[in-house]
C-alpha cells in the first residue's frame, strides 16, 4: 500500500468515527494548530481530530495505535513550552469540545469535569456555591483543566494554596494503548494501600495518556480579599520586602513583581492599571482569610513595604478596585506584544532568598546579549519569568534570544533552582534538561515513561531528549543548539527497560 | 553500612530480597517476608540542608520526625503533616494522608529526591526549590511505596512557617449526630482547622478533635463559635487497638459524605478514626465483620484495606481499577525488575 493510500485510509477511518466537521486535515485548516504560546517552534500536524466523549477519544486512540500513527493531546494551546506541537506525522487529540462540567459536590468540595473546560470557567460554575478553583494561571480565562493537569500549571494563587496537582483528586484516563485507568479517587489521588500514580501523571506533558474526566479539589471562598500593590524605587527593595514577608510567617495568596520596563508596557497598554510608571518594581500582594486575620495581616505588611522605603501603597478590597490593581499583572504578557513582534516567556526558579541576586544576574546577561528584557514574576515561588521582547524574523535577534536564553536557565541552576517552575520542558528545554539531570536520572524517567508509552506514540519527542523524534519536533532543539555550538548528537541513553 | 555508596556496592552485589527499614515502627503493616534482609536507614541521619529563608530542607531518609521537628522549631518552622518514626518511614508509609481537607499530606510536602534503584544505581528526582516541574515526578512514586520501588536515601521538603497561635482541640462524649453536624461545620469554615479527627471510642461516643491555627483573632474566634474544647496535643492519630486474637485494622478513605454508611458499615462500638483528608481506620472485631465491612464498603462510597491481622490478611481490600493496577505493576516491574525490594 502506498504512503497516500494509508494517510487517506487513516483519515477516513477517523471520519467514520467522529464525522467529517470533527476531523481537520487540510492545510489552511491546521493553521491554527502549529504551534501553542511558545512561537518559536512551529509545525502543521498531519491532522486534527474533536473528540466529544472519553469514548471517542479511546475510539481515536486506539485506531491511532494500531496504525502506529503518533498522536498529541492538546486543551487550549496556551502552553508556553511548545508541549502540545506536534510533529508532521502525528495527530492531535483536541480536547477542546469536552467542556461539561459533570458534577459538583458542595458537600464534599469537588468537582468532575471534562479535559476542555476552561479554568475560569469552573470558578465561574461553582462561585454560586460560595467556592473557587484555586489553580489560576495567567491564561486562566483560556487554558483548560485537561491542559492545566498535563502541565502541573501553576498561577499566582500557587504561592498559598498549591499547584495544580495539589488539587487533583481523580482522573480517567485514555492511556496511549487505547485502554482506560481511573486513577485517584475523589476521596484523594492516593489510596491507603497505592501508590500515587496521579501524581506522576501530574505534568506529565501529554506523554502518559489523555486525561478525559477530571475529578478536582474545590476552595472556599474567603470572607475577605484584600489586595495590595506596593512601588519601589528599586527591584532590591520589593525582592527584599517579598523575603521578610515569607520570613514573618505571613502567608498572603499571592506575591507578584513586575519590573519597570513590565510596568511601562502595560501602562502605554490596553491592561493599562494606574501603576506608577516611575517605580523600579511594584509589588502586588493579595491576602485572603477571615476579616481580622486580613487586617492584621495588612498592617504588618504595610509596616514591611514602609520599612523598605516604599513610594507608594495602594489598598483595595472592593472587587472593582482589586480587579484593577491586577489588571496590569493579568495582562502583562498581552501587554508586551507592544515591545516587538514576538516575545520569548522564559520561566525558571531560585531559591526565594536568591531573588534579588537572580535578577541583577539576568538584568546584566539581558544587557550582554543585546536584548529587550523585561521581568513579571511569582515572587512568593521564586518562580521568575524573564521575557525576552524580539522580532523573529531577525536571525541574530532570535540567536541572541535563545543564547540569552539559556544563560538565565543555567543561572537558575548555578543558584541551586530549576528549569522549570510551571511551564514544562515541552519541545522548547530538551536542550536544557541535562542543566538539571544527569543521564541516570533521565533513563529512570524513560523506563517510567515506559509504563504508560511504551511506543511512544503518545506526544514523542517532548520532555525527555531522544534519538528518534520526529524531524518537525527535532528542529527546535537542534535550532538551539546551532545557536549555543554545542554537539546536538549526545543523548542520554535510551531505556534499558 | 555507613555511606549511601556502601550500600550501592551492595545492592549491586545482588544480595536476593531485600526490605528497607527505618525506626520500624510499621513493619507489622507489611506482609512478613522472612527471607528479605533488612536494609537500615535509621543511621542516616543528617540534615543535609536547611534553607530556613526558602522554607526548604534536604534530610537523610533516617532521620526522624522528633529530631527534625526540634530542628525546625529552633527556626519557627515545621514540616506541616501528621506521623512519626523517621522522615523516609513517614513519606514511604503516609499512614494518614491529609490532616484535613485542602491542608498538605507528604505527597505535597516531597518536593524531590535522591534514590538508589534496586541494583544499586543512582538517581534523582524533583528539585530543592519550592516549585518545579521539570521532567516526570518520578519522587511523587515513593509516597506510599514502602520503599518497595526504590530506596530513598535523601528527601527533599517543603516546610510551612509556625502557625502564631495553635490550639488543639477534643469535643467528646458526643453523640453519633452531634459529631457529624460539628466535623460538617467545622469544614465548611473558610478557614477550617488544620487538623480534624472524628473518633469513636470503645464505648461508643464519639469524639471531635483537632488543631485550629493562624493569628489568634481567629483561633480564639473558631473556638468560641463551635464552642471547642481545648486540650493538649493527642498522642497518636492511630485508632484504639487492644491487640486481642483476631483483631484487625482497617484502613481507607471515605468522603465526609459518606461518614454516616461507613459508620453504618461497622460493627456498633467498633473504635473508629476518620481524618479531615478522608483516611479512616477502624479497630474491627475480628476477619469476619471485617470481611462484611469490605463488602459494604463501596457502596458506602469509601475504599479499603486491611493494615494489620493475620500475615495472609495484610493488604486484602475493595478492589482497585484494574487500569490503575496494571501501571503498578508495571512500575514495580519497570523500576525493580528483579523484584528485589518487598
Amino acid at each position: 500500500m502506498t504512503a497516500h493510500a494509508k494517510s487517506s485510509n487513516l483519515e477516513r477511518n477517523l471520519t467514520k468515527l467522529l464525522g467529517q466537521e470533527r476531523v481537520l486535515c487540510t492545510s489552511d485548516a491546521l493553521l491554527a494548530w502549529e504551534c501553542d504560546g511558545f512561537t518559536m517552534h512551529k509545525s502543521k500536524p498531519r491532522a486534527v481530530v474533536l473528540p466529544e466523549s472519553t469514548a471517542e477519544v479511546q475510539a481515536v486512540v486506539k485506531l491511532l495505535h494500531a496504525a502506529k500513527v503518533p498522536f498529541v493531546p492538546r486543551g487550549a494551546g496556551t502552553c508556553l513550552s511548545g508541549g502540545p506541537t506536534a510533529g508532521a506525522d502525528a495527530v492531535i487529540i483536541d480536547c477542546a469540545r469536552m467542556r461539561n462540567v459533570l458534577q459538583i459536590s458542595t458537600e464534599d468540595l469537588f468537582a468532575v469535569v471534562q479535559p476542555g473546560v476552561v479554568n475560569l470557567n469552573l470558578t465561574t460554575e461553582v462561585t454560586p456555591h460560595g467556592l473557587h478553583y484555586a489553580p489560576d494561571p495567567s491564561s486562566q480565562s483560556v487554558c483548560t483543566i485537561g491542559g492545566n493537569l498535563a502541565e502541573n500549571s501553576g498561577g499566582p494563587h500557587c504561592f498559598k494554596y498549591g499547584m495544580t496537582t495539589d488539587h487533583m483528586l481523580a482522573a480517567t484516563v485514555v492511556l496511549p494503548d487505547g485502554e482506560l485507568a481511573h486513577l485517584g479517587s475523589a476521596t484523594g489521588p492516593r489510596a491507603p494501600h497505592g501508590i500515587d500514580i496521579l501524581g506522576l501523571f501530574c505534568g506529565s506533558e501529554g506523554t502518559f495518556g489523555i486525561a478525559t474526566e477530571i475529578t478536582v479539589r474545590l476552595c472556599r471562598n474567603q470572607q475577605e480579599v484584600r489586595t495590595m500593590l506596593a512601588s519601589f524605587d528599586s527591584m532590591s527593595a520589593a525582592c527584599r520586602s517579598v523575603g521578610e514577608i515569607i520570613s514573618a510567617g505571613l502567608i498572603p495568596a499571592a506575591l507578584e513583581i513586575l519590573d519597570q520596563a513590565t510596568i511601562r508596557a502595560v501602562e502605554a497598554s490596553i491592561y493599562r492599571a494606574g501603576y506608577p510608571e516611575n517605580a523600579a518594581a511594584v509589588l502586588l500582594v493579595e491576602l485572603d482569610g477571615p476579616h481580622e486575620v486580613v487586617v492584621e495581616d495588612a498592617a504588618e505588611i504595610a509596616k514591611i513595604f514602609a520599612a523598605h522605603d516604599a513610594l507608594k501603597v495602594e489598598e483595595a478590597t472592593d472587587p472593582e478596585e482589586r480587579k484593577r490593581l491586577w489588571k496590569g499583572r493579568k495582562g502583562a504578557f498581552g501587554a508586551m506584544g507592544r515591545i516587538d513582534t514576538d516575545l520569548y516567556v522564559l520561566d525558571g526558579v531560585v531559591p526565594r532568598t536568591k531573588l534579588e541576586e537572580a535578577l541583577e544576574k539576568i538584568t546584566e546577561i539581558g544587557k550582554r546579549h543585546g536584548v529587550n528584557l523585561t521581568n513579571v514574576f511569582h515572587a512568593g515561588d521564586g518562580n521568575l519569568h524573564p521575557n525576552i521582547s524580539f522580532d523573529g524574523r531577525d536571525k541574530d535577534a532570535t540567536a541572541r534570544t535563545i543564547a540569552a536564553g539559556h544563560e538565565i536557565l543555567q543561572l537558575c541552576m548555578d543558584l541551586g533552582g530549576s528549569i522549570t517552575g510551571e511551564h514544562g520542558i515541552g519541545s522548547e528545554k530538551l536542550d536544557h534538561v541535562s542543566m538539571m539531570f544527569e543521564p541516570e536520572d533521565l533513563d529512570v524517567m524513560a523506563r517510567v515513561r515506559a509504563v504508560f508509552n511504551p511506543d511512544d506514540l503518545c506526544n514523542p519527542g517532548k520532555v525527555l531528549p531522544q534519538r528518534n523524534a520526529c524531524a518537525e519536533v527535532s528542529k527546535w532543539p537542534q535550532m538551539v543548539a546551532k545557536v549555543l555550538d554545542v554537539d546536538d548528537t549526545q543523548q542520554p541513553p535510551e531505556s534499558t527497560s | 553500612m555507613n555511606t549511601f555508596e556502601d550500600i550501592a556496592t551492595w545492592l549491586h552485589s545482588s544480595p536476593g530480597r531485600v526490605r528497607v527499614t527505618g525506626s520500624g515502627s510499621r513493619a507489622h503493616t507489611l506482609p512478613p517476608m522472612a527471607d528479605a534482609t533488612p536494609l537500615q536507614l535509621s543511621q542516616f541521619n543528617r540534615i543535609e540542608r536547611f534553607d530556613a529563608g526558602d522554607q526548604t530542607c534536604t534530610v537523610e531518609s533516617g532521620v526522624t520526625r522528633v529530631e527534625l521537628d526540634v530542628a525546625l522549631a529552633e527556626h519557627n518552622l515545621e514540616l506541616p503533616c501528621l506521623g512519626g518514626g523517621t522522615i523516609g518511614g513517614l513519606f514511604a508509609a503516609d499512614p494518614f494522608g491529609p490532616a484535613a481537607a485542602g491542608c498538605p499530606g507528604p505527597r505535597n510536602l516531597l518536593l524531590g529526591l535522591d534514590a538508589l534503584l534496586a541494583d544499586g544505581s543512582a538517581f534523582k528526582s524533583g528539585a530543592r526549590v519550592v516549585k518545579s516541574v521539570a521532567g516526570f515526578d518520578v519522587h511523587k512514586l515513593f509516597v506510599g511505596s514502602h520503599g518497595r520501588l526504590f530506596v530513598a536515601t535523601k528527601l527533599h521538603l517543603r516546610l510551612k512557617p509556625r502557625p502564631r497561635t495553635e490550639q488543639w482541640f477534643a469535643n467528646d462524649t458526643l453523640e453519633c449526630d452531634q459529631a457529624l453536624k460539628l466535623v460538617h461545620a467545622l469544614r465548611h469554615e473558610a478557614e477550617p482547622p488544620t487538623v480534624l479527627q472524628l473518633r469513636r471510642e470503645r464505648n461508643g461516643s464519639f469524639t471531635v478533635g483537632g488543631r485550629v491555627t493562624g493569628r489568634s483573632v481567629h483561633v480564639t474566634s473558631l473556638c468560641k463559635r463551635h464552642e471547642l474544647v481545648e486540650c493538649g496535643q493527642p498522642k497518636s492519630f492511630h485508632v484504639d487497638v487492644t491487640a486481642s486474637p483476631g483483631e484487625e485494622v482497617l484502613t481507607g478513605d471515605a468522603l465526609p459524605s459518606a461518614l454516616p454508611s461507613l459508620i453504618k458499615a461497622l460493627p456498633e462500638n467498633t473504635p473508629f478514626t476518620w481524618l479531615g483528608g478522608g483516611r479512616f481506620e477502624a479497630a474491627m472485631p475480628n476477619p469476619q465483620a471485617t470481611d462484611a465491612a469490605l463488602q459494604q464498603l463501596p457502596q458506602a462510597n469509601a475504599s479499603g484495606t486491611i493494615l494489620t491481622g493475620a500475615d495472609t490478611r495484610r493488604g486484602v481490600g475493595t478492589p482497585t481499577d484494574p487500569g490503575e493496577q496494571r501501571l503498578a505493576v508495571g512500575l514495580k516491574n519497570a523500576l525493580d525488575p528483579n523484584g528485589i525490594l518487598v
